[in-house]
């Protein structure tokens, strides 16, 4: 049975608790407690606590993310980070979560224009790689770093975050996204990192992959009679008979909430993730988790819009 | 843009993962870290090479003592160690990561040598699911049973190092975990295993796990386009591994490091240079080490020594335990001739 609206309630707020109370100085959070402040988790730990009405923590944090922007428009890992990289999603959600309208703006437009190696790729390359790893490497996605090669999920992330932020799914990148995920899916349904062959073998999806993949596609709108779509829900309704972890448990409950299939499964899997709550707050000790729960079982909105939901 | 086409192989490195790079001799004039000065008389390295028929408690606890003593192990004593076992993945069915039953022993072993700190830690390259992996895996539940941290180096705080290699290109600095840089003595548990991009993996490639993917990504791939064998070469001529244990019990051959078969040499190579231990390894499994890229590259630039002559090798003879790893059609040139 799924936790009622009543439990939630009462255990949640012990998340914003925990968040509050791991602030570094300078504004952000780190994955863990005393741990250097990171995009990833600050984006995250700012936009719960701003959901939960906190406006004095999220606003260092929005400060702190504000001093990674740089004058390029990237954002890295951490202020001193001397490049653009994945994390900037985070910063995306959380600029335009607080209304930093002009952050938002260049950090978008920096998304937009960070490129994967799709570009490097001679026609013969993209031939020998259709050969042993049967996908399109001239499809551009988002890599997790400059200069290297497209993948499952930065490219789910960055859609997610630029979908939130309102950049329309027409959008090419957003479409070359898309289009890159689907190609990506392996054959027996789901997605992994990004390769679903190698040379004859196919292989395994993995929950986390498929989930982002999932939510960066109802992000986008791809409805839920695309094949690859319903193949992904039915991957992870048999995994979720396994063992599953909390992150990759929260990601489940965002991609299940953007399709009508998937929605019949999620107060069972919000009751699952809602139960691995520990007594002072946090999800394992790790504040980026203990975010990402928290928004996925308060305001999914927050992250996707899902179809026929509103924003 | 124009460009030059890859090769189909550098192609196929570049996606799974990479560019082949020639490394000159005096790349890493500067490799201070594992750097093996040459002496006129007799092998300067000596590598342990012990039988090991199962993962029994006893076999392996016999066995990690057997090659401590046999090789020049660290001295342990009062010091902070950090283990990186091999947690590529997790498959029920093909033995993927290193086995956490021979970890446990080693930390029996090093509790028994009065280590001061003893803390697992691996960056696994393609599933970000650490916590799953983690679990799968069996290490969760023995960082529990021996009461010692299990960190994600994925996730871990970082410094930048400067790298070694003065040309560096991609790799000018190295990020680096904290856990890593405060170690006292590092002590890398590798699996013995074929590799679809390396030709095989052992020691020197486990090191890659130490880099963060919050930094580098999953799979790692910059190091790919840095090329493989530069990119090992780099990573460990900038940071020493004290200590390095191949867990031969049951490796992996054909289509590694995920996708092969299970493979029985019931043997573990153990010492204090990684290369002489790789080598000797590669000769277990049938390999001329020379004919491995990465290790050619790794004895060119002095980070130890892949030639018989160079590395003692205690224990059983090579000759005894060697059992041909079947070899991906790709590697076939790896096969050491008999004899």
């Amino acid at each position: 049975m799924g936790p009622t609206k009543v439990m939630l309630n009462l255990s949640l707020p012990r998340a914003l608790d925990f968040i509050k109370a791991n602030q570094n100085p300078d504004g952000g959070w780190g994955y863990r407690p005393g741990g250097d402040s990171l995009v990833e988790p600050t984006g995250l730990c700012a936009l719960a606590l701003s959901s939960g009405r906190d406006k004095t923590a999220d606003g260092r944090g929005l400060d702190f993310l504000k001093a990674c922007l740089k004058d390029s428009g990237a954002v890295g890992i951490h202020p001193k980070d001397p490049e653009g990289n994945w994390m900037a999603y985070a910063a995306l959600l959380a600029f335009h979560a607080f209304g930093a309208a002009s952050e938002e703006r260049r950090l978008r437009d920096w998304i937009l224009s960070f490129e994967d190696a799709a570009g490097l790729f001679s026609p013969t390359d993209i031939k020998a790689i259709a050969t042993a790893y049967r996908f399109d490497a001239s499809i551009r996605g988002w890599p997790w770093t400059a200069n290297t090669s497209g993948w499952v999920e930065p490219t789910a992330l960055f859609i997610i975050a630029l979908s939130r932020a309102g950049v329309p799914a027409t959008e090419k990148r957003i479409k070359s996204g898309v289009d890159l995920i689907l190609d990506r899916k392996v054959p027996s349904g789901g997605w992994n990192f990004g390769n679903p062959y190698s040379k004859s073998y196919e292989l395994d999806a993995s929950v986390m992959s498929t989930a982002l993949a999932l939510a960066a596609l109802g992000a986008a709108g791809v409805p839920e009679s695309r094949p690859a779509v319903g193949e992904g829900i039915r991957f992870l309704t048999r995994s979720l008979a396994g063992d599953t972890s909390t992150a990759s448990l929260a990601w489940v409950l965002l991609a299940l909430n953007c399709y009508p299939a998937g929605a019949a499964l999620a107060p069972k899997v919000s009751a699952r993730l809602a139960g691995l709550q520990a007594a002072d707050g946090s999800f394992r000790q790790n504040l980026f988790e203990t975010a990402l729960a928290y928004l996925v079982l308060s305001e999914a909105a927050i992250f996707v819009r899902a179809p026929g939901k509103g924003r | 843009m124009t460009k030059k086409p890859m090769t189909r192989r550098e192609v196929i490195r570049v996606l799974g993962t990479s560019v082949l790079s020639a490394l000159p001799a005096t790349a890493l004039a500067g490799a201070r870290q594992q750097l093996v000065k040459g002496t006129a008389s007799g092998p300067l390295l000596q590598v342990a090479l012990v039988p090991c028929p199962d993962y029994g408690p006893e076999n392996l606890a016999t066995a990690i003592r057997a090659g401590w003593r046999s090789s020049r192990p660290p001295d342990v004593r009062g010091k902070r160690v950090v283990i990186k076992p091999n947690i590529a993945d997790f498959s029920a069915e093909r033995p993927i990561h290193t086995d956490p039953r021979l970890v446990e022993s080693l930390i029996l072993q090093l509790k028994k040598l009065e280590a001061r700190e003893i803390i697992l830690a691996e960056g696994p390259p393609h599933n970000r699911d650490t916590e799953w992996l983690f679990r799968k895996s069996g290490f969760e539940a023995l960082a529990n049973r021996q009461s010692v941290p299990l960190v994600d180096l994925n996730y871990d705080d970082i410094s930048p190092v400067k790298c070694v290699n003065p040309r560096a290109t991609l790799l000018k600095e190295l990020y680096l975990p904290r856990t890593i840089l405060s170690a006292d003595v590092i002590i890398s548990v590798a699996k013995m295993k074929t590799h679809r991009h390396a030709g095989i993996t052992l020691s020197l490639k486990n090191m890659f796990g130490i880099l963060p993917g919050m930094k580098y990504g999953w799979p790692k791939n910059i190091l790919h386009w840095n090329g493989i064998p530069l990119s090992i070469c780099e990573i460990n001529g900038t940071l020493k591994t004290h200590f390095s244990i191949i867990d031969g019990v049951v490796g992996m051959e054909g289509y590694g490091p995920l996708l092969g078969t299970a493979r029985k040499a019931g043997v573990l190579v153990m010492g204090d240079n990684a290369l002489a231990v790789d080598a000797t390894a590669a000769r277990v499994m049938g390999i001329d080490p020379a004919r491995v890229e990465y290790l050619a590259m790794a004895h060119k630039i002095k980070l130890g020594s892949l030639r018989r002559e160079d590395i003692a090798v205690a224990g059983e003879k090579i000759e005894k335990v060697r059992a041909d790893f079947v070899l991906d059609p790709e590697y076939s040139f790896l096969r050491a001739p008999k004899g």
